[in-house]
């Protein structure tokens, strides 16, 4: 029957490492695959991913020259984002996962073996990422200022250090969570977390290049203030620089801070823990074992006060039509609530939302009128271009089967939930995004007749929004997750930096002109005559023809 | 072989087990009954160690379940009603790594292994070769049931086993722990097909809102409360008797 090799032996431990490290490469829940289409896939895959961190990390080469401090809190920093990013984006998956309780809870496995074998997986493949990041970085920092060979062993060991600093303070708490708040709050809790951190490597990934260049030019003095040690990343940076640098005594002390604080965190959270993780796997199980009998939440109230939001002034003026509603508090339910939705959505356009910004900190304080306010003009048509990237993703959902009941209603065409998710991007996202932008520039500038120079975006928003509907696209919740071709993704924000170059510009050359209010008026009757007239045109066209 | 004494699970306000007491020898094939929400899954999963009790005790094998739990687990097998398994694992892969879990030498697991897809009728291709994701929803629960049943226990808990399983299937199926009882097995079998329950049990527990209501020989229970069927014992213990009635009355509400 059979002609497989016959396994060796293997211990309930390893088996559970080799369970979680399996279930990590190839995700929880691949239907419809062949295991034989996995081997090839996968490590290319995962090849490719380490590579990328490496080439990233190539940007380390930027920091050559410098004191070992500075090289080494560059490193630090992006390595502990990155890996907060891996680490909070899994630990929730493999940690407290719900049909995992189902079939594991009823084995022989005591609960420090599950604890740990999750634990050696997440380390494993954190380490992978870290050595890959700091490729570069071994050698610029054996080139810097008191740079020597010896970095390249006290950097490696540092990085396990912040390695385990990470994967414990992660694990502690959602643990912790988990125990205070309880399962359907930990899902929260996580999403939020995940969106925040990956929100925050983007910024950081802008921001550490321009505080290098900063303490770079301190000659290092600022890398060694006091409020250093209040930032987990310059203890490890102290542990390099005490080691294989310039053995400062302030590096010592924050050395010392990172190994009795990373000491401290896997303690609680690898042993301490560990004897309630079959409580919390048990929490789990409750959850759902109740969840049918539980009496309504009181959250499902607090829930529903966009339903009767919609219903009143001024919400209602801005969705008049029964249909569109439904579609915005369809498409809002999953912006707010649905974990896999602003998983993928708020990550995608966190870098447009971003960068406008930091364009922003570049300006000059105060001043007249003056060419360096063209980050203005840009940045709001930068950011004014979110909604369509957004739409684009919305478009892909796990629950896409779901949306056949609007093919199966007497409805005309996807319209309605066209419209309903336009508005309900535009509320959500672009209107706050815009008016932070507002408040920043006024804030930085103190010049409002500057603000003008944002109306060239802000008018334009209403088109932005409906040109990815065109033709039947971006349909709301409507497509598979595995269709998301990030490839086209990259094509597509290179595409919105010309379309926001090519408006900014026009509007610039307007403002420079004097022609700026006539401009205005000209794109304000141009993109209500073309929404208009393309709102119409989609509410009318049939669904489009499904694969 | 089971022993319950005064089990009881309360989650926030609900009690969804309330004081259950029961015994079971082995060898015996008990039907656990009862409506949607009346504690059947939870009862099982604190018997399987996957959920606490709030009060009362139970031991199995003469184990207790919160004071031994590893011992307990040792000695049952348990299919879940959702018959969850890491799906992106192959059939294979799976139960080698159950076999692993309860140290299973590797030679040993693969024999039992074959033994079960043979007599499931699964294709060894198939497990070695397709992910778990990829299973239709029968040939997913074989693979639950060979995982509760590849270490041999003597215990066993069923919850729904025969969901998703094709006529011939279950008929095996049936046969199977029938057979595994006889020789000595302790068998829970929670269902809500009643015939089958009727006819493979030796004997039946019924329970709503988390309380026991009858305990007892299938036929003598029927006969005891003149009922005709399990099914119109079940109804009318459970409140169903009028669901007829309110059938008819909902129906009509369709009419023009």
């Amino acid at each position: 029957m059979s002609s497989a090799p016959i396994a060796p032996p293997v211990s309930a431990n390893k088996a559970l490492r080799r369970l979680f490290l399996t279930l990590f490469l190839r995700g929880r829940s691949v239907r419809g695959l062949q295991k034989s289409r996995l081997p090839s896939s996968l490590p290319k895959k995962l090849a490719l991913t380490l590579l990328f961190y490496a080439l990233f990390g190539g940007i380390a080469a930027s920091t050559g020259n410098q004191p070992t401090i500075v090289t080494a809190l560059f490193l630090h920093t992006m390595t502990l984002l990155f890996l907060a990013m891996f680490i909070a984006a899994s630990s929730g998956e493999i940690l407290f996962n719900r049909e995992e309780a189902d079939i594991l809870l009823s084995r022989p496995i005591s609960p420090r073996s599950l604890l740990w074998a999750k634990i050696a997986v997440l380390l494993q493949v954190a380490l992978w990422i870290a050595f890959s990041f700091n490729l570069v970085g071994f050698f610029t920092g054996t080139l810097g200022t008191f740079g020597s060979w010896r970095f390249i062993p006290v950097h490696a060991a540092s990085l396990l250090l912040e390695s385990l600093f990470t994967a414990a303070a992660v694990v502690l708490l959602y643990h912790l969570c988990l125990l205070w708040f309880g399962r359907e709050r930990l899902d929260n809790i996580m999403t939020t977390a995940q969106v925040l951190v990956i929100v925050v490597t983007i910024a950081a990934s802008q921001a550490a290049p321009m505080a290098t260049v900063y303490f770079a030019k301190s000659g290092g003095d600022l890398a060694r203030s006091w409020w250093l040690v209040l930032i987990p990343p310059a203890w490890f940076a102290g542990f390099d620089d005490a080691l294989a640098g310039s053995g400062a005594i302030t590096s010592f002390m924050l050395a010392g801070a990172g190994v009795v604080v990373t000491a401290i965190l896997a303690w609680a959270a690898f042993d301490n823990l560990a004897a309630t993780y079959t409580s919390s796997l048990q929490q789990i199980v409750e959850s759902s074992s109740s969840s049918r009998t539980r009496p309504a939440r009181a959250s499902g109230d607090s829930r529903r006060w966009l339903e009767r939001a919609v219903e009143r002034a001024p919400l209602r003026w801005y969705l008049p039509d029964p249909m569109t509603r439904r579609g915005f508090l369809l498409c809002t339910a999953y912006l707010l609530r649905d974990r896999d939705t602003k998983l993928r959505v708020y990550p995608s356009i966190a870098p447009m939302l971003i960068i406008p910004f930091f364009m922003l900190l570049n300006l000059r304080g105060g001043g007249a009128p003056t060419g360096d306010a063209f980050p203005l003009i840009f940045g709001a048509s930068y950011l004014a271009l979110s909604p369509t990237l957004a739409l684009f993703t919305l478009q892909y959902s796990q629950q896409f089967q779901a949306c056949d009941i609007f093919r199966l209603a007497p409805i005309t065409g996807p319209g309605f939930l066209c419209a309903g998710a336009r508005r309900a991007v535009l509320l959500l996202i672009a209107f706050p995004t815009v008016l932070i932008f507002a408040i920043a520039a006024y804030a930085i500038r103190h010049n409002p007749t500057e603000l003008l120079l944002l109306l060239p975006g802000v008018l334009a928003l209403p088109l932005f929004a409906i040109l990815p509907q065109i033709g039947g696209h971006a349909i709301p919740l409507s497509r598979p997750v595995d269709a998301a071709k990030s490839t086209s993704r990259g094509l597509m924000i290179f595409g919105f930096l010309l379309i926001s170059l090519a408006l900014s510009g026009l509007g610039w050359l307007a403002y420079t002109f004097h022609l700026l209010l006539p401009a205005l008026i000209l794109e304000a009757i141009f993109v209500f005559t073309t929404t208009t007239l393309l709102a119409r045109h989609l509410a009318r066209s049939p669904w489009p023809e499904t694969d | 072989m089971i022993q319950v004494d005064r089990l009881t699970k309360i989650f926030g306000a609900q009690t969804a087990v309330d004081n259950l007491c029961f015994s079971i020898p082995a060898g015996q094939i008990v039907g656990f009954l009862g409506p949607n929400g009346a504690g059947k899954s939870t009862t099982l999963k604190m018997l399987a160690g996957m959920l606490e009790p709030t009060s009362g005790s139970a031991t199995l094998c003469g184990f207790d379940i919160r004071a031994q739990p590893l011992e307990v687990k040792r000695r049952i097998g348990f299919v879940p009603e959702s018959a969850a398994v890491f799906e992106s694992l192959t059939g294979l892969e799976y139960l080698e790594l159950i076999a692993a879990l309860y140290a299973i030498p590797a030679d040993a697991a693969r024999k039992r292994i074959e033994q079960f897809i043979a007599f499931f009728d699964l294709s060894f291709l198939t497990l070695t070769e397709k992910l778990l994701g990829a299973y239709s929803k029968g040939m997913r629960r074989k693979v639950a049931i060979t995982s509760a049943l590849l270490h041999n226990p003597p215990v066993v808990f069923f919850d729904e086993p025969l969901d998703g399983l094709d006529a011939n299937a279950a008929v095996g199926f049936k046969a199977l722990i029938q057979t595994l009882a006889h020789e000595g097995k302790t068998i829970l079998y929670s269902s809500h097909i009643l015939d089958v329950v009727e006819r493979v049990c030796h004997r039946v527990l019924i329970i709503d809102k988390g309380k026991l209501l009858l305990d007892g020989k299938p036929d003598e229970l029927v006969a005891q409360h003149d009922a005709g069927t399990l099914e119109r014992l079940f109804t009318q213990l459970t409140g169903g008797a009028e669901l007829e009635q309110r059938a008819a009355a909902f129906a009509k509400t369709f009419l023009p």
